[in-house]
């Protein structure tokens, strides 16, 4: 009898190996351990044996029917998966034909580098409690020369080539310090801003010249202003976009809206000062001019000069921008040339 | 402007530094520094020799294998092509390790297979002349071995090459003195003050009881500030001699005879220009400084022809104008070899009147960029006293005739600065005691008396002419000479005030990262400055004439653009090229023409999409309206309306898509729309594919607070009925009239309509399957109101022409 319980186990199994599908296996299923089946057939057979083999035997077979129902189970969801895998394997797609090697054209998006740099540098000043404006691109000749200390006929007109409109009473703004003498007359102090923007100058285009450029124009006045606070937020400033701290200099430079004025020198960032061909071989670079502002300024735009002063600063900002990716031709941007543009996508 | 060390040594003692510090620490006190240049280096060591053989070169036909001596027992060989080689002659010899100024170096180096031990020079290798033709060739007494320089005289010197823009407030260092006392300041040591009042006295001894020759006359209605003149007799027009004629050279200017170089020396030693006239030359020796007038021709002595207007001041004899006042002399007046009586000129113009009639001639001189930055008139007397004390010096023989004459001279007021000690010292940050503000301020020779923290400030004349006005001008002085380095950074005490981006701002802002990280777009910029050209080609409405440039650098940017949409055009014809799709933005400005106000910028935005085969507009449209969503400004569709036109373009512009736009309204007025480029307006900008626009006029409403109008409801607690039904329309009957068909219905619990499918039966009729939303908030919807409400659906549709498909 143990020999038939045994020979019926190894039976099985060769025969659920050969199974393939979920029907052949619920035939197999009832062929072995149905009601019917061949398991109950030898289990029946057991009236005639001993008390002693039906219990050796009914335990034996007992165990066999758990084995052969946890082996069908098992096998039925090897079947399922591999009949959903099947389905699944129908609907195939091609997931190595990404976008990034698709010809879809142009499919990268990004923001234009100057106002990467641009929001940068607002969000180092707000960090610091300064506002941000803007101004009209078209100005008069006040806004842009009598209310900055520059009348008629200072030498510092030449300096700057202005555009003129036909009335010549207007004019495209040369500098952002525009927005300086708007600020004063919209603002009481104490104050702090800055203010970025286009500028206009006729100058001959070359890879460093444009005649459409960025700047930003920062001014504070309050009570008791001074120097040391210049030089301190420069240098805040300075180490916050150069993610280091950075050592300046101020030397004394001339711009009729402050006094004194200065331009402001950063130790040079790729030798450290020791002179290299970037910095001429001097271990400074001119980066910005600043000053304390001129009483005539703060005048022009309604401050008293007897509570208040102030200082005043101006950053070249293609120059930044040129600088940190290393752009060698100021008039790409501008271009609207979008084998530019996609060098600085965002994805 | 180039300034002599060695000349700067005759008024101040500079320490012992090297130049890096020099140039580093008066850049850092006074003014740029833009070079340190050496004289005399390359002449120190190129050596005199004598050549003593000369053989074929093995290799080279034209070259030849010199020996010479390089002193009387050691002989030295190179390689040389000169024509004019001999034995015999005595040539310069540059040894190898000689660097030339070109910063190239002479290292042992074999020439065709001949090692060459340095250079035989020519003259203008070693900057002695310009003669390229051979060798330099020495007088047979040049002793051998001697350097070059010694045997010549030249001497070494440092020479600062300052940048001019950096002097631009400071007439007083026009001139080596001026800057001596920067350096006597900067560096604290003291100036020797050769120009003293016993200096004017001794030279005014000079003068002759005889009637002057010249007395000017200055017209009241010119630009003089004064005028003083000398005459001079027995003059001797001759060669310089050397140190004067070294001192030009090294200051860049050409020496041409003692009287002329004369002048130009105390120009570059005091700062003020001079004129020195041929005497017999001034017709009735009559100088008589006034207007041009009637005479409108002048030949200067660069020998062109200048057109005077009636109001330049001229410096002229009886008859006719001899010079532009402080600008440049006539052709006729000037000093020549025969020459021997002259007058000396010492005068001040009016700064911006050199300036102008200087910019209107294109003549910038060293006189007129002088007098442009507003000498002062006390210098007038010191400056003839010093060109007559040099004339006496050069020329020995020579008489003054009579005494220094003057006319016009326009006295102006001492400047006297009133202000406080703590007043310095809060606007720089420092703690710096009276006695050194005092000690500073002198060393720059201003006076000042203290009382206590009260400072009386008396400013030289010399500073006094515009670039010091006011206390703050005296701040800059003392901050410079401690040097603003030494100042200790502080941080300001200022109350805390919440500051965040403008409203503009974060609109812009909002809008930037929408088109980037939604509309899979990049963002460009193109230049506000366009031509008429490209409005043209646009057949755009505006022109902008009233906003054209006059001095515009070419045609095609000598205005501002009236719109973004002419730029965008040019912009996507340019990226065609390379790309077959692609989508941009640019957030900008127009410009438009304004009677009252000259010009109104309006802020627009532009977004691009372009593909080279299907129509995007579906894409523009969707993106568009989801980015109004983010920016929680409300905009409405709105119909194009001919009461109220759309400013963004002309209603007749021909690059509108017949049936693809769609326009917006903000706060009631038009001001955004989407559409399809017409086809007609692309070809003029040859872009072939299809192109979707969409421009927004953020400017009247980007400074208004947006609210987000976010509000939360409870989840529904009883499920909703939906009903699908599909209709019969024809082709082109908008899905979203069927919509609105439905949702006319007069039925609460309708919560919403959307479509399900659209399907195209034939020609002449498609089918809309719509769903309908029934539900209410506080109970289940009953079965048999649920069918009564479809079947007024239904009966809906039908009536609006949407009858059911059976």
């Amino acid at each position: 009898m143990l020999m038939k319980l045994e020979e019926l186990r190894k039976e099985f199994q060769t025969a659920l190996a050969s199974v393939t599908t979920q029907a052949e296996l619920f035939d197999l299923k009832a062929e072995y351990v149905g009601k019917k089946g061949k398991l109950s057939t030898i289990l029946k057979s057991l009236k005639d044996a001993t008390p002693e083999e039906k219990k050796s035997l009914g335990a034996k077979s007992n165990q066999y029917k758990t084995e052969i129902l946890a082996e069908i189970d098992n096998k039925l969801s090897g079947l399922e998966v591999a009949e959903i895998n099947e389905k699944l394997e129908k609907n195939w797609q091609d997931i190595s034909f990404k976008d990034s090697i698709s010809e879809k054209g142009l499919n990268t998006a990004g923001l234009h580098p100057v106002t990467i740099i641009q929001r940068e540098i607002e969000d180092i000043f707000i960090s610091m409690g300064f506002d941000i404006l803007d101004g009209p691109h078209i100005e008069d000749e006040f806004h842009n020369f009598e209310a900055l200390n520059i009348p008629k006929n200072h030498p510092a007109r030449d300096m700057q080539d202005t555009f003129w409109f036909k009335d010549m009473e207007h004019l495209l703004r040369t500098h952002t310090s525009t927005i300086q003498v708007r600020g004063m007359e919209n603002k009481k102090p104490p104050f702090k801003f800055v203010g970025p923007g286009k500028v206009f100058r006729n100058e001959t285009l070359d890879a460093s010249h444009e005649s459409v450029f960025h700047q930003l124009e920062g001014m504070m006045v309050g009570e008791n202003i001074s120097v040391a606070n210049l030089i301190y937020f420069m240098k805040s400033l300075l180490s916050e976009i150069f993610k280091k701290d950075v050592n300046v200099r101020l030397r004394p430079g001339f711009f009729p809206f402050v006094e004194p004025g200065f331009e402001l020198d950063i130790e040079c960032l790729i030798c450290g000062g020791k002179g290299c061909s970037v910095c001429k071989q001097v271990g400074w670079v001119e980066l910005l001019p600043c000053g304390m502002t001129h009483p005539n300024v703060l005048k022009a735009g309604g401050i008293d000069t007897d509570k208040y002063n102030g200082f005043a600063f101006g950053l070249g900002l293609d120059r930044l921008v040129m600088m940190r990716y290393g752009i060698d031709d100021i008039r790409n941007l501008h271009s609207g040339d979008l084998r530019f543009s996609t060098q600085f996508k965002a994805y | 402007m180039i300034i002599s060390i060695d000349w700067i040594k005759e008024f101040v003692n500079i320490p012992e530094m090297s130049d890096k510090d020099l140039s580093e620490r008066f850049t850092l006190g006074t003014c740029e520094v833009e070079d340190v240049i050496k004289t005399g280096e390359l002449l120190s060591k190129v050596l005199v020799v004598e050549i003593t053989a000369i053989e074929k070169h093995p290799e080279a036909d034209k070259l030849n294998l010199v020996t010479f001596k390089v002193s009387e027992n050691e002989t030295r060989q190179v390689v040389c092509g000169a024509p004019n080689v001999a034995v015999g002659i005595k040539v310069p010899y540059a040894p190898l390790g000689t660097s030339f100024p070109d910063g190239f170096t002479l290292v042992p180096k074999k020439i065709r297979g001949v090692v060459s031990e340095g250079m035989l020079c020519g003259e203008d290798e070693i900057g002695l002349g310009s003669d390229t033709s051979g060798l330099m060739v020495f007088p047979a007494d040049a002793p051998i071995g001697t350097p070059v320089g010694e045997y010549l005289g030249i001497k070494r010197n440092t020479l600062l090459d300052i940048d001019n823009k950096s002097l631009t407030h400071r007439p007083d260092l026009w001139g080596h003195y001026g800057m001596a006392r920067e350096f006597s300041a900067v560096f604290g040591v003291p100036l020797c003050k050769l120009y003293s009042e016993e200096w004017a006295e001794r030279l005014k001894k000079n003068f002759t009881n005889d009637a002057s020759p010249i007395v000017p006359q200055v017209a009241d209605d010119c630009a003089c500030l004064g005028y003083y003149g000398i005459s001079v007799d027995n003059v001797e027009v001759k060669e310089s001699p050397q140190w004067m004629k070294d001192r030009l050279n090294d200051c860049g200017l050409r020496p041409i005879n003692n009287i002329v170089d004369i002048s130009n020396y105390v120009m570059l030693e005091l700062g003020v220009p001079l004129h020195i006239f041929d005497r017999e030359m001034i017709k009735d020796e009559k100088i008589i400084i006034r207007t041009a007038g009637e005479d409108q021709k002048f030949m200067t002595l660069d020998e062109i022809d200048r057109d005077l207007l009636a109001k330049d001041t001229v410096v002229c004899d009886s008859e006719k104008p001899l010079v532009i006042a402080g600008i440049m002399g006539g052709l006729e007046s000037g000093v020549t070899e025969k020459t021997s009586k002259i007058f000396i000129e010492t005068a001040n113009w009016v700064d911006s009147e050199v300036r102008k009639t200087s910019s209107r001639l294109g003549l910038r001189t060293d006189s007129s960029q002088r007098y442009e930055k507003c000498l002062d008139t006390e210098l007038l007397e010191r400056t003839c006293l010093r060109t007559l004390e040099l004339v006496l010096k050069l020329c020995p023989e020579a008489k003054v005739i009579g005494k220094l004459e003057k006319d016009g001279v326009q006295k102006k007021e001492t400047l006297v600065i009133d202000m406080k000690a703590s007043h310095i010292n809060n606007v720089l940050g420092t703690e710096l005691s009276v006695e050194r503000i005092t000690e500073i301020l002198e060393s720059l020779e201003f006076h000042v008396t203290a009382s206590g923290d009260d400072l009386k400030i008396t400013v030289p004349s010399y500073r006094s002419t515009k670039d010091m006005e006011y206390d703050v001008d005296v701040i800059e002085e003392v901050g410079r000479i401690i040097g603003f380095d030494n100042i200790t950074p502080v941080s300001p005490k200022t109350e805390i005030t919440a500051v965040r981006l403008s409203q503009a701002k974060q609109l812009q802002r909002k809008i930037q990262d929408f088109m980037v990280f939604h509309g899979r777009s990049l963002e460009i910029m193109t230049s506000p400055l366009i031509g008429s050209k490209l409005l043209k080609n646009a057949e755009w409405h505006e022109n902008n004439d009233e906003l054209v440039l006059v001095n515009a650098m070419s045609r095609d940017r000598e205005r501002m653009r009236p719109s973004m949409i002419p730029s965008a055009l040019e912009a996507v014809a340019l990226n065609q090229k390379n790309y077959s799709r692609f989508s941009f933005f640019e957030y900008g400005r127009a410009y438009k023409e304004d009677e009252k106000n000259f010009s109104d910028e309006r802020t627009q935005v532009i977004m691009a999409w372009y593909d080279k085969k299907e129509s995007r507009f579906m894409e523009a449209l969707n993106t568009f309206e989801n980015m109004m969503a983010f920016t929680n400004v409300p905009a409405q569709e709105a119909k194009p309306n001919p009461k109220f036109p759309n400013p963004l373009f002309a209603a007749d512009w021909r690059g509108l898509h017949p049936s693809e736009r769609v326009d917006f309204k903000i706060q009631g007025k038009p001001a955004a729309s989407i559409f399809t480029v017409h086809p007609i307006v692309l070809r003029n900008f040859k872009i072939k594919g299809n192109l979707v626009l969409a421009v927004l006029d953020v400017t009247d409403f980007e400074e208004r607070a947006m609210k987000d109008k976010t509000k939360y409801e409870p989840l529904a607690k009883y499920p909703s009925s939906t009903f699908d039904c599909t209709v019969l329309a024809s082709p082109k009957t908008p899905v979203a009239d069927v919509v609105s068909a439905a949702k006319k219905l007069k039925v609460k619990e309708l919560q919403s309509v959307k479509v399900v499918d659209v399907f195209s039966l034939n020609e002449d009729q498609k089918t809309v399957t719509i769903r309908a939303v029934f539900g209410d908030k506080e109970k289940t919807l009953e079965g048999d109101f649920i069918r009564e409400a479809e079947d007024k659906l239904v009966a809906a549709l039908d009536a609006a022409g949407f009858p059911l498909k059976r």
